[in-house]
This record gives C-alpha cells, structure tokens and sequence, in this order.
C-alpha cells in the first residue's frame, strides 16, 4: 500500500475525473461527466471525447486536491488509467498526470480501468476484502473475476459481443428511447411483466463464463419490427428484455463465488445501479449465504477514486522511469493486474 | 525567465529550454510514428543535459497547432500538467505562426510565408503571414485546413494584394508547389525553414501573438460533420 494521499487521473472514455485517494479513504473523488455532449451523436464520440478531456482535466484536478485538502506536495504518488479505453482520451489523461509527475518529482503508477472497477469495492465505507467475486457490468465491460488478491484478479468470463451497459442501452433505442437508454429502460420496465417474453438468456459461446448479449437484442429487434407497440407492450418487453440481460449476471456471478468457495460477491460498472441487477444478486446471495458488496454508485460508474484504489496494489515506479510510458487502447493480454 | 517551449504537431516535435534571451538547449525528436507521444522523454533528456532542473521553469510555450489532433492534444497536455504541477503561467503559441517565424529566416524581406503541413485527406494545414521589421508578424491566411490547389490560389492573391514573393515550407509543402504561382517557391530540401524550432514558439508569445493554451484543430469531429449534414439535410 503507498503510503500518503494519491492523486488519481481517469480519462479513458466519457468521464474527466480526478480523485485523492489516501489507503482506503477516498478524501476526494470529483468526476466531470461529458455525457450530454455525446447524446446528439447516440454514441461516445473518440474525438468529441479527447476533445473535452483537454480543457477539462486540469480544473478537475484542481478540484480534486482543493476537495481533499491536500497540496501537490504532500502527495505521495500519482496514478493514471493506462488502457483499455480510447486511446485519444487515455492520452489525454496520461500526458497530464505523467507531466504533474515529472514536475512534482512524483513515482507514477499505471492502471488497467478494469482493475479499477474490481478494486472500488475495496474502498472504505464498503471496505470488502479478498476473497471475492467480482462482476463489472458496464456500457463498456462486462467481466467475472475471482479475486483472492487484489493485485492479481483472475479473470473468469467475459462478453464475447456487447457489453451489458451496451445492450441495455441498445435494447433502449430499440424502445425509442433514445441515448443513453439504460435507466429509461429501467424506468419503462418497472410497469412491465418480465416473463410476458421469453427472450433467450445471455449466455455465452465457447467460454462456460462467457457472456453475449447479441442474441437478446436480435430477438427484441424482431419483437419490434415493423410494428408500434403500445404502451403497455412496451413495458413487457422492457421487462422482459431487462430480465434476459441481467439475470444471467446475477446467477453466474452467485454460482462463481459458490463453486469457487468465496464468501462474498461484488458489483461494479454502472449496470451496477440497476435495480433489478441488485435485487436478483441480493436474493440469490442471502439464499447462498454470500455478502453481498456494491459501491456507492458514485464508485461504480467511471471514476478517479477506484484507480486510485487499485494503485495501493500495484508496483509504484519512481522518478523519472515513467517518463517512457504510453497509453495504450487495448486490454492488457496479461490481466488486469499486469 | 526559464521558458520550457514544446511543440508536438507537426511529425517531428521541438523542444526548447530558454533563459532570459539565451537558448540554453533545444531537441529534436525523430519522426518516427507517434513521435509526440514521446515527448516526456525529450523533455528529460533537454533538462538532464542542460542542468537546469524542470523546478527552474517559471513559464510553459505550447504550440496549439494546427496540425495531427492527437499529437497537439500530448504537447498541451503536457504543457498544462507541467504549468499545472509547477504552479507556472502556461500559454500558446499558433504553431503555425511559429513555423513561419522559421521560414522568414531564410525568405526575401517582405515575402508572403506560407507555412504548409500535411493534413491527410488531400488537403493541408496552412496559413499565411508577412514579416513586418521589429513587430509580430502579420496574419494574411489563418490557419486552416484547405486543398493544395485552393491554397495555391490563395497564394497567388496574397502575392498580388503585397506585391511581393511567396516561400512555403513544411512537409506539406512537396503537395503545394505545383499549385504555387509564379513568384512563389518552396524552401530548398533540407532548409531549416521545414522543421518547426519551438525556440519560434517562444518568439512569438514574446512578440505579443501569445494565445490561450488550448487547441487550434482548424477542423471538426468527423461525427460533427456528418451531423451538421444529416440536419442540414433535414431542413
Ligand atoms: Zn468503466
């Protein structure tokens, strides 16, 4: 664990966001989102986004250590998310914390965006330790991982296809409505009756833990096609469609900590903030005995504060080393923790 | 005044570390791919060689562009992180405005400059600007991005309107000079007047052109575009 306030710097999709994280203390966590900026284009926009990164990162900075309390001399380290994410953006990112480093005469620490959402469970008030399952589900991830050791998660399955984020989102615009659609899909399936439709459960192909969602989307395209449902209809195949993306989630992310002997689960990514999610992952959890550990939202969706997390269990490389480092868009093939 | 001037847009990216008047070490990285991304090593190869830590900076150049997005967004980036951490003042230079400062150092007095980089997709980013004795050079072009044959065309007006020559340089300027009117030439291969010298970025900040440090991308999203165009179409 590094020992002192670390300034954190996350800028690897829509989000510009700084945090000082000191141990398991998040003292502050400041994210500016770019949200509304993309939804005329029904999509993040790489471009659009690394444009708005510049110009934003540094106040949110600033913000960040004003929020904290801590001075740019009292930190101990700076971390960065390195990869996966749109490479223009993570340059953003990257240039900026890896120059206040430099200037600071700061170690650096690079992190995978995925190892971030795993260990933001780790933070204080949740403050889960390892053993645990962890399942991050967002508009960009969607990962089962064991994690006996929070510097090395083991990756259990993946999404082969869509992202569940994506896919509610997809299954959203299918419903008319609109960018991004997952909450409003939440919203709409609350009136609905999910078993009016039996869409095919996400499961996955060659992976046993594997995920996709293609096939869920494709059935509700077809459900849709061609016709204008009512209200009433709409809200079962909300429901419906909400069932099939997220029940296999909670049941593979329970039956993982069972089979592999862990006493806990945990949920990360903004698909996190779904209520349906969370109450399938607490029913089945209470019926196995498993605590159940989810975040703040504010911890699930992209932030600052959990790079800063999983920088306590990464190595911190020292001044000047990281002058060479680079971001890179894709994920790393040695793990999340490599 | 210890000024740290950087410049990653064009495809070999100039560093320079200046004391009061005196240029106390410059470097140049190759133009490798994705040279700008590189940049923090340069920097700590420039203050490792001259020995003046990057603590003695008390002001960051930066030059804005135009030129390859991703490559002026790493120079900004890391001008502002610098400023940033250092609690420095940080401003920008128009990189093109400095590349002509390279360029009237060996062009006739009063010749029309026309710094031009390649901007892909059949055009160039380019400007024009005329050499006025003792003050800021004088913007005749602003920066854009424009088709060799339409910037050869706004040349050849330039040189009529100041009755004077022109001489462009750049790695965009083999695509102009086809298009160039007579009167107007290209530097010489291998001229210094093609590479950008961030010592220039410096010249102009000083000389009163200094600009926010904040991207002059001379074009939109490609997203953008297309959206403009599908509401363009729809009305
Ligand atoms: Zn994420």
């Amino acid at each position: 664990m590094i020992g002192g306030p670390v300034l954190a710097v996350e800028t690897s999709c829509d989000e510009s966001a700084a945090a000082v994280v000191q141990g398991r203390d998040v003292r502050s966590s400041v994210v500016a989102s770019q949200a509304d900026l993309h939804a005329p284009y029904g999509g993040v926009v790489p471009e659009v986004a690394a444009r708005h990164h510049l110009g934003t990162i540094n106040a949110v900075i600033d913000e960040a250590l004003e929020r904290a309390g801590v001075r740019a001399d009292n930190l101990a380290a700076v971390a960065v998310t390195q990869r996966p994410g749109l490479i223009g953006a993570l340059l953003v990112g990257v240039s900026t914390a890896r120059a206040f480093a430099y200037a600071r005469g700061l170690p650096m620490v690079m992190v995978d965006h995925l190892h971030g959402h795993i260990a933001a469970a780790w933070l204080n008030p949740v403050a889960l330790d390892p053993p645990f399952v962890s399942l991050v589900a967002s508009g960009g991830h969607t990962r089962l991982d064991l994690v006996r050791d929070l510097a090395a998660p083991q990756l259990l399955g993946e999404t082969i296809d869509d992202a569940a984020g994506e896919a509610l989102d997809k299954g959203a615009r299918l419903l008319g409505l609109g960018y991004p659609g997952g909450p409003a899909l939440e919203r709409l399936a609350e009136g609905g009756d999910r078993a009016e439709h039996a869409f095919p459960v996400a499961l996955g192909g060659a992976g046993v833990r594997d995920f996709s969602f293609a096939g869920v989307k494709t059935s509700l395209l077809y459900a849709v096609r061609g016709r204008d449902p009512g209200d009433a209809e709409r809200a079962d195949l909300a429901a419906s469609y909400q069932e099939a993306v997220v029940r296999p989630l909670a049941e593979r992310l329970v039956a993982a900590a069972l089979e592999h002997g862990v006493p806990a689960v945990a949920l990360g990514g903004g698909v996190a903030a779904n209520g349906r999610l969370r109450t399938l992952v607490a029913e089945r959890a209470a019926a196995a005995g498993l605590r159940v550990a989810i975040p703040d939202r504010a911890l699930c969706t992209d932030n600052a504060a959990m790079i800063g997390a999983a920088a306590q269990f990464r190595p911190l490389t020292p001044w000047p080393e990281f002058v060479s480092f680079d971001a890179a868009p894709d994920a790393s093939p040695a793990g999340v923790g490599a | 005044m210890t000024t740290f001037a950087l410049d990653t847009s064009t495809p070999s990216p100039s560093l320079a570390l200046i004391r009061g008047d005196v240029v106390v070490a410059t470097l140049r990285l190759d133009a490798t791919p994705r040279a700008g991304r590189r940049v923090m090593m340069g920097a700590h190869e420039l203050f490792t060689s001259s020995g003046v830590p990057v603590t003695d900076v008390d002001r960051v150049v930066v030059g804005v562009g135009p030129g390859a997005f991703t490559g002026v967004r790493v120079g900004i980036s890391t001008a502002l992180g610098l400023a940033q951490a250092l609690g420095c003042e940080v401003t920008g230079a128009v990189s093109a405005e400095a590349a002509a400062r390279g360029i009237a150092a060996v062009a006739p007095p009063g010749a029309v400059l026309v710094p031009a980089s390649d901007a892909r997709r059949g055009e160039l980013f380019a400007a024009a600007y005329r050499a006025a004795p003792g003050r800021a050079l004088e913007e005749l072009l602003e920066p854009c991005a424009i088709a060799p044959e339409a910037l050869g065309a706004r040349v050849a007006e330039l040189c009529e309107a100041a009755d004077a020559p022109a001489l462009a340089a750049g790695d965009g300027a083999a695509a102009l000079a086809p298009h160039l009117p007579g009167g107007a030439s290209v530097a010489p291969e291998g001229s210094p007047a093609h590479l950008l010298d961030a010592v220039h970025l410096v010249a102009c900040v000083d000389a009163g052109n200094g600009v926010p440090a904040r991207p002059v991308y001379a074009r939109l999203p490609d997203a953008e575009v297309n959206r403009l165009r599908a509401l363009g179409a729809a009305t």
